[in-house]
């Protein structure tokens, strides 16, 4: 069962790396700020996260300014309200301090350094690009359908040692 | 408790110690309302005992949410679930509701199963629900869910045909509070509020009571009644505290409430009750990487006066009832691997029934359980699961028996094993089509009640007659299956559902006509005993269609259900020996549509129903057990609501608005209820 997963897990990146880059949806961030809450232990207080984007990518800087629209002030994840800031994929090394990243479209290219960065500062990273949750690369994926899906790459989440509740776990798609 | 049943306890405590510490338990600390706005759907745990969404379940279950709850038309629980396809919901009086799933409708039915959050309320002296003492307000449900089918292997005896499982809502980190208050016609007052409350750290408390006051419906000439006849008069109390370690959360509550109205009897007279009851119960919630664990226990008290103030039809005598029902359940939910999960739980039972209306003074039985369930996904698109528990019983009786003695007491000295299961196929046809086939066999047990109730007929006779219980009555066992398809079509939700449910030796109280079931016995005063029997097998079987959707800010859903009954059972021709006939009482036809508004500050929502002519169970004043039509009925339900602000709103209400005589399924004439009140939320 498990080889049937991995052949299929290992055909979809194969096919996103030999397909053309699909467009990026802009990252669900009401969804993403609600799965922030089902972190374990459950994030309190004020909680710094990250948008992660590609200076002079105009897809990343529009998913960055989109991010910060829906989230204003300050969301509230359980008893943890978020306090975003930019950081430029140019300085990933200013991760350190945050325990959340929410990762802009646009940054392919720099995938691979994003989640060894957030691997060293133990970030989660979230994301509407499901070809970097299938990488391993990000944490969280948040579909963009009409109906709500959330995976959650399970060697990504040892990396960033983020833990998640089993309610939540049995009803993401875990990889 | 005696030595005996003392030592039994012992016995089952060690034997489940190992697996209350090693094992772990059934349902995690789910946090329905957070995973509910994160997936967009609601999620239960009620089919397999592991979230899942509702729209992926193995079974079929509705699920109504808070804010489903809020803006219907719907005074109370049953009122809720009538308008969803599979259930016959059967308002006997004001007061008195019975809800049956798939066929089968009876007073007093005993055949599914309600809890509150995991907590047992129906009353286990016979296995019936009153709804109006469950200790829960509308104001406080997150949602509840009803599993049509039976889930017996998940949740053991009685939830034979189905569940109904009521989700509180879990208090967040600062202070809130909901209220009612409303007033009607028909003497219809409410006032209901909960409130929730943090005290510091990860601790908090919620509080909730109810009042309610309803006049009994006006009764129709020629049907047997006590004199007086009793109004609705319903309150109830309760309160709990939680606190969360880490990933541990800890449970302690109880509640107190009582209930007077006037009910049909499963032997079909009408009868003034006043029931109290109180409960505790505790738990613990440990969620680890490898899944969760539960520990959950909680002792049921009942005092049930039957036949208030001699106000049992014709017989003009009492039955005081006290039941105490202890029970313990251990579970543990293991992720296997990132899909599939395994579920292992054990649960020990002991209820008690004292009253001078039984066999003995004491009758009781112990309840040893052991389950498992295993949910695999072979393949991403198909889904199997399989589950089964063993249920073994110990019966027994003690103190004063009473004269003359019908039964060998010995009789009573009986245990007997049962084997619940269920098992389900789901497959994923397309992005948007789901396919599943699920079946089970299920036991609904013999109450208290029908083991060995016994009461000596009023009714003057040549000999003396005795309505008794059997402690030699076997459980009833529930085959079912069913086959169906759910599609979605953007925000439109198509389901289609066949079904097919088989009861074997139905359980009926003794009625009219028996003198063919009589048993002589020639104490030295000849007494006649009439017993509670199983009375045959029956069969239901149909189809449910549904759909349901939503376009900006109207909500919409309409169901159509048939539902036809085979079987043979002890016959509805004059006289009537057991009032037991589900082909009579079953509606074939049942239609609702509904439709919802909300647009800010105004909001409305609005009921249709019709349901077939059937036929009910009603002595006449001739004191004869008979079958009366119920007509089809359309019935029609409304509210509409302003918000004055985001703290307050008002609103007015009615059901049977149309005044349609059998929408209620009773004998006894449904009659148009209004209402309106004010709503409070802080």
């Amino acid at each position: 069962m498990s080889h049937v997963r991995e052949l299929i897990g290992a055909a979809m990146v194969a096919g996103s790396v030999v397909a053309p880059l699909p467009l990026q949806a802009e990252l669900n961030v009401p969804i993403a700020v609600r799965v922030v809450s089902f972190l374990q232990p459950p994030p309190s207080g004020v909680m710094p996260a990250a948008i992660v984007v590609a200076p002079g990518n105009a897809a990343s800087l529009a998913d960055a300014a989109a991010i910060e629209r829906a989230l204003g002030g300050g969301a509230t994840a359980g008893k943890a309200t978020l306090r975003t800031k930019r950081v430029p994929v140019t300085a990933l090394d200013s991760l350190t301090g945050y325990r959340v990243a929410f990762v802009t479209a646009g940054t392919r290219e720099d995938q691979g350094a994003i989640a060894a960065a957030a691997a060293r500062s133990s970030v989660v990273t979230i994301t509407s690009d499901d070809a970097c949750v299938q990488a391993a690369r990000c944490v969280v994926g948040i579909g963009s359908g009409a109906r709500v899906q959330i995976t959650v790459n399970r060697a990504a989440a040892r990396a960033a040692n983020a833990r998640f509740g089993s309610a939540f776990l049995m009803l993401v798609k875990e990889i | 408790m005696t030595a005996l049943m003392l030592r039994r306890a012992l016995a089952l405590g060690a034997a489940l110690a190992p697996i209350v510490a090693a094992a772990p338990a059934t349902a995690q600390a789910v946090d329905y309302s957070a995973l509910e706005a994160m997936i967009g759907e609601p999620v239960t745990t009620s089919v397999i005992g592991k979230p899942q969404r509702a729209s992926e379940v193995a079974a079929s279950v509705t699920i109504i949410t808070a804010d489903q709850i809020a803006r219907s038309p719907a005074r109370d629980l049953p009122g809720l679930l009538k308008g969803y396809a599979g259930v016959d919901v059967n308002r006997w009086t004001a007061g008195q509701s019975d809800v049956a799933v798939r066929g089968g409708v009876q007073t007093y039915n005993a055949r599914l199963l309600v809890l509150v959050d995991g907590r047992q309320v129906y009353l286990d002296h016979y296995g019936l629900t009153d709804w109006n003492l469950l200790g829960v307000q509308l104001e406080e449900i997150q949602q509840i869910e009803l599993v049509r089918g039976p889930a017996a292997a998940l949740f053991g005896f009685n939830a034979a045909s189905g569940v109904v499982n009521i989700i509180t809502k879990r208090g967040g980190d600062s202070a809130s509070a909901r209220a009612t208050a409303a007033a009607g016609d028909h003497g219809f007052s409410r006032l209901a509020g909960t409130a929730m409350l943090p005290l510091g750290g990860s601790v908090r408390a919620r509080v909730s009571a109810g009042r309610l006051r309803e006049d009994e419906r006006r009764l129709p000439a020629g049907l047997l009644a006590p004199t007086p006849i009793v109004d609705v008069a319903a309150d109830q109390v309760a309160g709990e505290l939680s606190a969360r370690w880490g990933t541990t959360e800890a449970v302690l509550g109880g509640g107190y409430a009582s209930n007077e109205q006037i009910e049909y009897l499963p032997s079909q007279l009408l009868s003034n009750q006043h029931y109290r009851s109180s409960n505790v119960h505790a738990g613990l919630t440990h969620d680890t990487p490898w899944g969760g664990a539960t520990l959950n226990g909680y002792v049921n008290w009942l005092d049930a006066d039957y036949g208030e103030e001699g106000s049992d039809g014709v017989n003009r005598v009492s039955a005081p009832i006290e039941n105490r029902l202890v029970a313990v359940k251990a579970a543990a939910l293991y992720r296997l691997d990132t899909d599939d999960t395994l579920r292992v739980g054990g649960e020990y039972r002991n209820s008690r029934m004292r009253g001078p209306a039984q066999f003995a003074r004491t009758i009781a039985y112990d309840v040893a359980s052991l389950d498992a369930m295993l949910d695999l996904h072979p393949l991403d698109r198909v889904g199997v699961s399989a589950a089964a528990r063993v249920d073994r019983l110990w019966l027994g009786q003690s103190g004063v028996i009473a004269q003359p003695v019908l039964d060998d007491p010995a009789a009573f000295d009986r245990a007997f094993t049962r084997l619940s299961f269920n098992a389900a196929l789901v497959v994923r046809t397309s992005a948007n089509g789901r396919l599943r086939l699920n079946g089970g066999r299920g036991y609904q047990l013999p109450s208290l009640v029908s083991f060995g109730f016994r009461l000596p007929l009023a009714v003057p006779t040549p000999v003396p007659i005795v309505i008794t219980g059997s402690p030699r009555i076997r459980p009833v066992a529930v085959w079912s299956g069913e086959l169906g398809y759910t599609h979605a079509l953007g925000a439109t939700r198509l389901e289609a559902t066949a079904f097919y449910t088989r009861t074997n030796d139905a359980i009926a109280s003794p009625g009219d006509g028996l003198e063919p079931h009589l048993d002589l016995f020639l104490t030295p005063a000849p007494v006649l005993a009439a017993r509670f029997a199983a009375v045959g097998d029956y069969a239901t079987y149909g189809t449910e269609w549904q759909a349901s959707g939503r376009v900006a800010a109207l909500d919409w859903r309409v169901n159509y259900t048939w539902t036809a009954t085979d079987g043979d059972l002890a016959g509805t021709t004059l006289p009537i020996p057991y009032a037991l006939a589900p082909r009579a009482t079953t509606p074939r036809h049942k239609a609702n549509a509904a439709l919802g508004y909300d647009g800010g500050r105004w909001y409305a929502s609005a009921l249709a129903r019709y349901t077939s002519a059937t036929r009910q169970f009603a002595f006449s004043t001739l004191q004869q057990l008979r079958l009366y039509r119920v007509d089809d009925a359309v019935a029609f339900d409304a509210r509409a609501g302003y918000r004055l602000s985001s703290a307050f709103e008002l609103f007015v209400a009615g059901e049977n608005l149309s005044l349609g005589d059998g929408a209620a399924g009773s004998p006894i004439p449904a009659d148009r209820r209004v209402r309106g009140g004010l709503r409070v939320t802080l």
